[in-house]
């Protein structure tokens, strides 16, 4: 007769607790889903877990999917909610979810002296610390002089010199949605075909554009703030240009960070606490003294000194709204006129 | 067979494996297919088959003569070189695009082959080391006899083209569904645009999720197009039945062509695996700045001492998946060989692994993700990432086990059950220790899968605090050391238990049987 032996036993017990252990996690106050770059929003959860003692479950997305991957997420979750807060780094998508009815209102006190044209009129979201879409130009090539606005970048003398990303995801998306419901149509077609179409080199996101255009690849291209910021701080020969600033210009487009709190918050209360931390002039300050060099929007932080300050720049008028309500269909239609 | 035991693992197996694929399945409305065989759809569906091959003939033209230069001739460090072929499997796809990219300037579709076919030729090298060796001594006599080596290999040829191809034809799947190095290889420049890629980009959209899961379906059926035939050559080849009174054959004198074969296998893997690892090194050790013993030890210790908590996070994840997928293994690869019935449900096995990884894993939100008290414990906490492991990567050791039963003697067990062992004592007693090596192997495999793991567990939270999530999201903002050494640090663990094994191991490790 064959005997079992216990070793078996002992093995599937091992097995059982360290599933258990597994599946045992700190349960968090409050749920953060942020978009930021971990660097940048760590530093600032952790300033607020010390001061209000509570636990925050912050969730960052992956670069590689630019957002899109925590606002999936909190489609997907819609059925239970777990996420309190979302911080994204960029707005249309923040939109879309207020559209689809997954954000509540909020007017958080911290936000009174932002302007009104970054805050949902109904207090779904509300918008801070900018990036502005700018053209960076290397200074050992080019002189910034020569470049005055977004037209220069489909125009032949510069073909096979200057860049963009493939306007598919991040804030080049948002931007190629902003110029449709800012030029129109047409004119905003005939861009982005003659982007396409034209020499303008194509690249996976603003910061291989960055880098290249730092290196000298490139003469320039459009970037973000922030990647600009980045090139600078390595000491790259590099400018940023505002482009259109002239009277007629369209400007510069400004895509700032939005916060919101969730219409089925599992913790509402402590939601709203983070929010108002979040949007408070003191996170804005620093995330403006970062190496990200967010621009702020607070009314008191005007005089703050910062390399990119608001007043050098004529600020595109955007309804973000409008952004936000297209931008999946603009997708669609970017997807099929940049991936062959 | 023990029916309590098989009902239990099955219906594991159903929940974990098979419910997230078939909650995404039920979002499908049948208007949903329309414009899915548009012009474009077509033409992305043609470039992904052209790079789907191109890959498998990379892996073909480098593996098959890896396998049968390891396995079965006299080249010497055969022994050494036959194990560290493996590791170009082991290594994440995308480092290789990351070394190769910064190598040369070679982009696009050509890269994209080369680093996926460099990255899954282990798959036809295995395939076919193993094919060869199951011929028996005595034909590869008389063959010999005959006509000499020549016509020794011309008669093998036949009988191990079914393993290589098998081999050939996981290389394909593994290509045609990894969006990532096509993408991080056209970072500049012309996109070269994948199906997989166009999947993930459907997902990108508002809620019109039946529309996204429609859009996988033509990448579905191409990778079940390819992994059906792999099952059945996988018969044919490597697990083609052995004669009781089977006699090993010996190792092939080569003769000049020894030292040869031995630059040819030298060289594949230095470009496979060697030069890649040489790269993270220096760059880890302080690169263009200039490399320093120092530099590359402060790298590997500030990295670890940063990434500690995450790397655990990812060890004991991926150890517990791969340990709670080998008793399941045991049991449903044990049953899937000897009901009669088995072999059709292997369809059933693979499909978690022909569905898109963004597919799986938000099937696994969807159905895990519910006001149910036990259900939000496990998808809130780490166990879901432990299930979603298991889900997407037991297919692996299911298959490697049954192919081990088929090589076990089934009179062992009956004269077992003769003696009063009860089938699940006979499972424990005689069929677990039979199939040990293939069991370690199929551990092996959901382990290292599992730590590079990121595509379908991108979107649940417990992803957040995993090595490879941190270490993509540090790829994208800085190629410094401490990158690097992050990288170092995965690659390492991920070769870890396969190296504990080959070191200390009594008997080889089976990753195919």
């Amino acid at each position: 007769m064959i005997q079992p032996r216990p070793r078996g036993r002992t093995l599937a017990a091992v097995l059982g607790l360290a599933a258990l252990a597994t599946a045992c996690a700190p349960t968090p106050d409050v749920v953060l889903y942020c978009a930021l770059d971990e660097v940048h929003a760590a530093p600032i959860v952790r300033a607020f877990e010390e001061s209000t003692g509570l636990v925050v479950g912050a969730e960052y997305d992956i670069e590689a999917h630019k957002t899109v991957g925590l606002v999936r997420r909190i489609r997907e979750e819609h059925a239970r909610p777990r996420c309190d807060v979302f911080w994204n780094n960029e707005i249309a998508h923040t939109v879309s979810l207020a559209d689809e009815g997954l954000l509540a209102s909020y007017d958080s006190p911290s936000a009174a002296d932002i302007p009104e044209e970054f805050r949902d009129p109904q207090r779904r979201w509300t918008g801070f610390a900018a990036r502005a879409r700018v053209l960076i130009v290397n200074t050992d090539i080019t002189d910034p002089a020569e470049i005055s606005g977004m037209w220069d970048l489909v125009d032949p003398r510069w073909s096979g010199r200057c860049g963009m990303a493939r306007p598919l995801t991040g804030t080049t998306l948002t931007h190629a949605t902003a110029l449709f419901s800012v030029l129109g149509e047409e004119r905003a077609l005939e861009y982005l075909t003659r982007a396409k179409q034209g020499g303008v080199h194509l690249t996976s996101g603003n910061a291989t554009l960055m880098r290249l255009v730092s290196e000298g690849e490139f003469a320039w291209g459009w970037t973000d703030t922030d990647d600009f910021n980045v090139a600078l701080d390595r000491g790259a020969p590099v400018a940023a240009v505002f482009p259109d600033a002239g009277p007629d210009g369209l400007g510069t487009l400004l895509i700032p960070n939005t916060v919101c709190v969730l219409a089925a918050a599992p913790h509402p209360d402590a939601a709203r606490r983070l929010v108002d931390h979040i949007l408070s002039a003191e996170v804005e300050a620093t995330l403006a003294r970062s190496r990200s060099a967010q621009i702020p929007l607070h009314g008191s932080l005007s005089d703050l000194d910062h390399p990119l300050p608001l007043e050098r720049m004529k600020v595109m008028a955007v309804d973000y709204a409008r952004v936000g309500a297209e931008i999946v269909e603009r997708h669609a239609q970017l997807k099929e006129m940049f991936l062959d | 067979m023990s029916r309590p035991l098989v009902i239990a693992a099955a219906a594991i197996f159903a929940l974990v494996c098979l419910a997230p694929v078939a909650v995404m399945a039920a979002r499908v409305g049948v208007g949903d297919f329309e414009g899915l065989l548009a012009g474009r759809t077509l033409d992305l569906l043609g470039r992904t088959v052209r790079l789907g091959l191109g890959a498998a003939a990379v892996a073909v033209v480098l593996g098959f003569p890896y396998g049968f230069l390891v396995a079965r001739t006299d080249m010497p460090l055969a022994g050494v070189l036959r194990p560290l072929g493996l590791v170009p499997f082991l290594l994440p796809p995308l480092f290789l695009a990351i070394t190769w990219t910064a190598v040369s300037d070679v982009r696009g579709a050509t890269a994209s082959v080369w680093v996926l076919g460099a990255n899954t030729f282990p798959l036809v090298a295995l395939f076919t080391a193993r094919a060869f060796e199951r011929i028996d001594a005595r034909r590869e006599e008389a063959a010999l006899l005959v006509g000499g080596l020549g016509a020794a290999l011309r008669m093998e040829l036949p009988l191990v083209l079914p393993g290589a191809a098998c081999g050939a034809c996981l290389a394909f799947v593994f290509a045609v569904n990894d969006f990532a190095v096509p993408d991080y290889v056209s970072s500049v420049g012309p996109k070269f645009n994948v199906y997989a890629d166009e999947v993930f980009a459907s997902w990108q959209g508002d809620g019109e999720a039946g529309r996204a899961v429609a859009t996988a379906l033509p990448l579905v059926l191409l990778t079940l197009a390819l992994l059906l035939p792999a099952l059945a050559l996988r018969r044919r080849g490597a697990l083609a039945t052995v004669d009781g009174d089977f006699r090993t054959p010996a190792p092939l004198a080569l003769g000049r062509l020894r030292w040869p074969a031995l630059v040819f296998c030298g060289l594949v893997l230095v470009l496979c695996a060697g030069l890649p690892l040489t790269r993270l090194a220096w760059e880890a050790g302080g690169g263009t700045r200039g490399w320093s013993v120092d530099g590359f030890r402060s790298a590997l210790s500030r990295t670890l001492d940063l990434e500690r908590t995450f790397l655990a996070n990812s060890l004991v994840t991926s150890a517990v998946a791969a340990s709670l997928c080998a008793p399941l293994a045991l049991v449903l690869g044990h049953a899937l060989e000897r009901s009669r019935r088995g072999r059709r449900l292997e369809v059933l096995a693979v499909l978690p692994i022909a569905v898109p990884a963004i597919l799986f894993g938000i099937g696994n939100i969807a159905l895990w993700n519910r006001d149910v008290a036990f259900m939000a414990a496990i998808y809130d906490g780490r166990a879901m990432i432990v299930l979603l492991f298991i889900g997407r990567f037991l297919v692996f050791p299911l298959l490697i086990t049954s192919g081990a039963v088929a090589s076990l003697d089934p009179r062992l067990e009956e004269a077992a059950e003769l003696a009063g062992a009860r089938p699940a004592t006979r499972l424990a007693r005689i069929v677990a220790p039979g199939v040990r090596p293939s069991l370690v192997g199929g551990w092996t495999l959901v382990f290292v899968l599992a730590m590079r793991e990121l595509d379908a567990a991108i979107l649940v939270p417990a992803a957040n605090g995993t090595v490879i999530f941190k270490a993509f999201n540090r790829i994208h903002f800085a190629r410094d050391d401490a990158v690097a050494a992050l990288c170092l640090l995965i690659v390492f663990f991920i070769v870890l238990p396969g190296l504990l094994w080959s070191l200390f191991g009594r008997r080889r490790l089976e990753v195919i049987a």
